[in-house]
C-alpha cells in the first residue's frame, strides 16, 4: 500500500496517517513542539481555525501572540473583531506585537460581526483576524469565512466554546486549549493528519 | 494624424435611459408644447409602431404606457461634456461634435497597445456609462465622423488609417452623411449626385459657385485636402455631474445601478486629469427643494468607480430615505493629485497601507466611526490610563510594567470575597504579585493598588487587585486570555 502511494511521488497527496508536512509553510507558533504537530510547521498562512476554549482566562489569545507578532511585523495588519473586552495595549507592547498593525471592530449585531469578519478576510489588508462570533453560526458562513481566508491570504482564528465540537466545520484545523497548573494544554482534534487527541503541554512566556 | 469619432445616435432617448436597467416603452417629445412630436423612440416604442415625427398624442393612442420625456438640449450639451471630460483619459485632444466626439489618437495608440485595443477600450467605457455609440476611424475628423454616422445607419464601412486610402473608403457613401443642409443635398440628388466620389469628381469652381464655399470647404476637409484643425474641449477643474432618474426611485437599491454609472463618467475624468477625490459630495434629489445629500470622503485620493460605490452602498444602506429619489448629483470641488498604484508588481508598504486604510472606511462606513479603532499605549501608569484608542494608531509611548493581561475589563468588578480569599466562580489561587502600583496622586484620581495574577480551578487566569485603603475588597480588572 504505501509502495502504491508514495508521497515522495505525489506531492499533492498526503496520507490521513501522516501530519500533512508538504503543506505551505505555515506561521510559526513560536512553540516548537506545537509546529512539529500543525500541518505545514505553523499556523496556515491562509484559511480559517476554529479556537475552542472553556471560559475566558486559559491562554487563547496568548498562544496566538508570537504569530501575530510576526504577521505585523510583515507589514500586514491584525483584526480584532468583536472580542470580549478590549485588548490591552501594554500586554500586547510586552508581547511584542506593534500596536500600529492593530485594528479593533466593534459590529452593534451578530449580522454586523459576520460581515465584518468577511470583509476583513476578503480584503488581504490582515495578516490574521481573530473573531468572535456571538450566538449560532452556521456552517454555510464558517465555509464563506474559510473561503475569504483563503482568497485574502489571512489567518482567520475563530473563538468559540468547546459545546461547538460536537458541529462539522468546514476549518481545516480545531484546536483545543486548556490550562492546567499553570501549563496550556493543546490537542487538535481536527488537522490534515491523524487528530491529536492527547493534548501537549506548552509554557506561555508571560 | 488619426481620428476617431464618437457618434451617439438618439442622444435624448440615450440619456432618458441610460439612468435605468429594464427599458419600458420611452418616447422623446420636441416641438410646440400644443402639439408635441416625437423626436425619438426607443425599441420596445419602435416594436409597438411608434415612429420618428409622429404626434406623440398618436403614438400615446398605440402605446398605452408609453413615457413621454421633454427635449432637454441643454443636457445633452451637458452630457456630451461631461463624455468629453471622460474621454480626455485617452487623449487630451477632445473636441465636441452636433451628437457626438472626436478624439485625436495619434499620440495615444502606442500608449494603449495598439488602435484595436484603444478601441476596445473606449467601446466599453461607453457602454459602461450606460451610453450606445458607433465608432468611426479616419486620418480626417469629417471622415471619422461620417464612418461612424455611417455605422449607426447600418451602411457597411471599412475604417482608414492613412490619407491615401482615404478617396476609395469614402466613394461610395452617401452624401446625406456630411451633415450638409437638406436643400443642397436635394439639389444635387436632382443632378444624380448621390455618393461622395460623385461629388468630388465635380469641378471645383463650379461647385463653389452653385452649392457655396461652405460645401466645397466641407468636401476639402473631409478629403483631406485642406487641414482641419479642432479646439480640443478642456474639462472644469471641478467635477459636477448630474443624473435625472426617469422614474421615482424608492429606497436604495434603485439608486445604485444610476449612481454606478456617474461613478464611472467621473473616473474617466480623473483619469483625464491624473487626479483623485478625497472628499465626493452626493445628493440625493427627492423633488423640489428636498435632497439627502452624503459626503463620502477617503484617506487617500480615490478615482475607482468600483470602490466609491462600495463605499457608498454601504453609507446609503444606513440611511432612511423619507422621500423616492428622483435625481442623482456628484461634486467634487477639489481634485487631488492621484498617486497610480496599479500596474505595480511588488506590492509593498503603502499598498498595504492603502489596503487597510480602504478596509477601514468599509468598515466604518457601515458600522459607524466609532465602532473601527486602533490601540496605542499612553504614558500612565494606572492600567485603565495605559491604553488609547486613536483613530491612526502611531504612538512612541513603551511600557515597561510586569504581566499584563491581553484583556482589560472596561470597568473594574467587585470580586466576592470571604475569609479565604478572592473568588471568581471558584477559590481564585494567588500565583503572582502583589505589584503595587501608586500613582495619579496629582490629578485628583489617585490609585493605590496590590495586583495579583490568579487563577481558578479551571484554569481561568485573571488579574485582580485590591484597594491599598480597603484591603478587604477585591476587584478583578483583566483576564490573561
Amino acid at each position: 500500500m504505501n509502495a502504491l502511494v508514495d508521497p515522495a511521488r505525489f506531492p499533492g497527496v498526503w496520507r490521513a496517517g501522516d501530519v500533512d508536512q508538504a503543506a505551505p509553510a505555515g506561521i510559526a507558533s513560536g512553540h516548537p513542539r506545537l509546529d512539529l504537530e500543525l500541518p505545514g510547521g505553523g499556523w496556515p498562512r491562509a484559511g480559517l481555525v476554529e479556537i475552542l476554549h472553556d471560559g475566558a482566562g486559559v491562554g487563547e489569545v496568548s498562544l496566538l501572540l508570537p504569530a501575530l507578532k510576526a504577521v505585523a511585523g510583515e507589514g500586514r495588519a491584525v483584526a480584532w473583531i468583536n472580542p470580549p473586552h478590549l485588548p490591552y495595549a501594554p500586554a500586547l507592547a510586552l508581547a511584542g506585537v506593534p500596536l500600529e498593525a492593530c485594528l479593533v471592530v466593534r459590529p452593534a449585531s451578530a449580522e454586523e460581526a459576520l460581515w465584518s469578519a468577511d470583509q476583513a478576510l476578503r480584503s488581504g489588508a490582515c495578516g490574521a483576524a481573530l473573531f468572535w462570533l456571538p450566538g449560532k453560526t452556521d456552517y454555510a458562513w464558517l465555509r464563506r469565512l474559510q473561503v475569504a481566508a483563503e482568497a485574502g491570504r489571512t489567518l482567520a482564528i475563530l473563538f468559540r466554546s468547546p459545546s461547538a465540537a460536537a458541529n462539522a466545520t468546514p476549518a481545516h484545523l480545531r484546536v483545543v486549549v486548556a490550562r492546567r497548573e499553570g501549563l496550556l494544554q493543546v490537542s487538535l482534534p481536527k488537522r490534515r493528519g491523524p487528530p491529536l487527541v492527547h493534548p501537549i503541554a506548552l509554557r506561555l512566556a508571560a | 494624424m488619426l481620428w476617431v469619432a464618437l457618434e451617439l445616435p438618439a442622444l435624448p432617448l440615450q440619456l432618458a435611459e441610460r439612468a435605468r436597467a429594464e427599458p419600458l416603452p420611452l418616447v422623446v417629445a420636441e416641438g410646440p408644447a400644443q402639439r408635441p412630436l416625437v423626436a425619438c423612440a426607443n425599441a420596445a416604442a419602435h416594436a409597438a409602431g411608434v415612429r420618428e415625427g409622429m404626434a406623440v398624442a398618436a403614438a400615446k393612442a398605440l402605446v398605452a404606457d408609453l413615457r413621454s420625456i421633454e427635449r432637454d438640449e441643454a443636457a445633452e450639451r451637458e452630457a456630451l461634456e461631461r463624455l468629453a471630460g471622460w474621454a480626455a483619459q485617452y487623449t487630451p485632444a477632445v473636441s465636441i461634435e452636433p451628437a457626438g466626439l472626436v478624439l485625436e489618437v495619434e499620440g495615444s495608440v502606442r500608449l494603449f497597445g495598439g488602435l484595436a485595443k484603444l478601441l476596445a477600450a473606449l467601446r466599453a467605457g461607453v457602454r459602461a456609462l450606460g451610453l450606445q455609440a458607433t465608432l468611426g476611424i479616419a486620418p480626417t475628423p469629417l471622415a471619422a465622423r461620417a464612418f461612424a454616422r455611417a455605422e449607426a445607419r447600418g451602411i457597411p464601412v471599412r475604417s482608414c488609417t492613412t490619407i491615401a486610402e482615404l478617396p476609395a473608403r469614402l466613394a461610395d457613401l452617401p452624401l446625406f452623411l456630411l451633415e450638409w443642409p437638406g436643400r443642397t443635398l436635394e439639389h444635387l440628388a436632382d443632378l444624380g449626385i448621390v455618393r461622395v466620389k460623385d461629388a468630388l469628381a465635380l469641378p471645383r469652381a463650379g461647385f463653389s459657385q452653385r452649392f457655396g464655399p461652405e460645401a466645397l470647404g466641407v468636401l476639402d476637409r473631409l478629403a483631406g485636402r485642406v487641414p482641419d484643425p479642432r479646439l480640443p474641449f478642456v474639462p472644469p477643474a471641478r467635477y459636477r455631474a448630474r443624473l435625472e432618474l426617469p422614474a421615482e426611485a424608492e429606497g436604495v437599491e434603485a439608486i445604485l445601478f444610476p449612481l454606478k454609472r456617474l461613478l464611472a463618467e467621473m473616473e474617466g475624468y480623473l483619469r483625464g486629469r491624473g487626479a483623485g477625490v478625497q472628499e465626493l459630495d452626493l445628493v440625493l434629489e427627492h423633488g423640489r427643494r428636498s435632497h439627502t445629500s452624503l459626503v463620502l470622503s477617503f484617506a487617500t485620493p480615490e478615482r475607482e468607480a468600483e470602490f466609491i460605490l462600495s463605499i457608498a452602498r454601504e453609507r446609503l444602506s444606513r440611511l432612511e430615505l423619507a422621500a423616492p429619489t428622483v435625481g442623482l448629483r456628484l461634486v467634487a470641488e477639489r481634485l487631488q493629485p492621484f498617486a497610480p498604484r496599479e500596474g505595480t508588481w511588488l506590492p509593498g508598504r503603502e499598498e498595504r497601507a492603502v489596503g487597510r486604510a480602504r478596509l477601514v472606511e468599509r468598515l466604518a462606513a457601515r458600522l459607524g466611526q466609532g465602532r473601527v479603532f486602533g490601540i496605542a499605549l499612553a504614558e500612565d501608569h494606572r492600567p485603565e490610563r495605559g491604553w488609547k484608542n486613536p483613530p491612526a494608531a502611531s504612538s512612541r509611548a513603551r511600557f515597561d510594567g510586569g504581566a499584563r493581561p491581553v484583556w482589560l475589563l472596561n470597568r473594574p468588578q467587585r470580586l466576592v470575597a470571604g475569609e479565604s480569599g478572592p473568588s471568581l466562580q471558584g477559590q481564585l489561587k494567588l500565583l503572582a504579585g502583589p505589584e503595587r502600583i501608586e500613582t495619579g496622586w496629582w490629578d485628583g484620581e489617585p490609585v493605590s493598588r496590590d495586583y495579583f495574577v490568579a487563577a481558578n480551578a479551571a484554569g481561568e487566569t485573571v488579574w485582580i487587585y485590591r484597594e491599598r485603603r480597603d484591603p478587604g475588597a477585591w476587584w478583578l480588572h483583566g483576564v490573561f486570555a
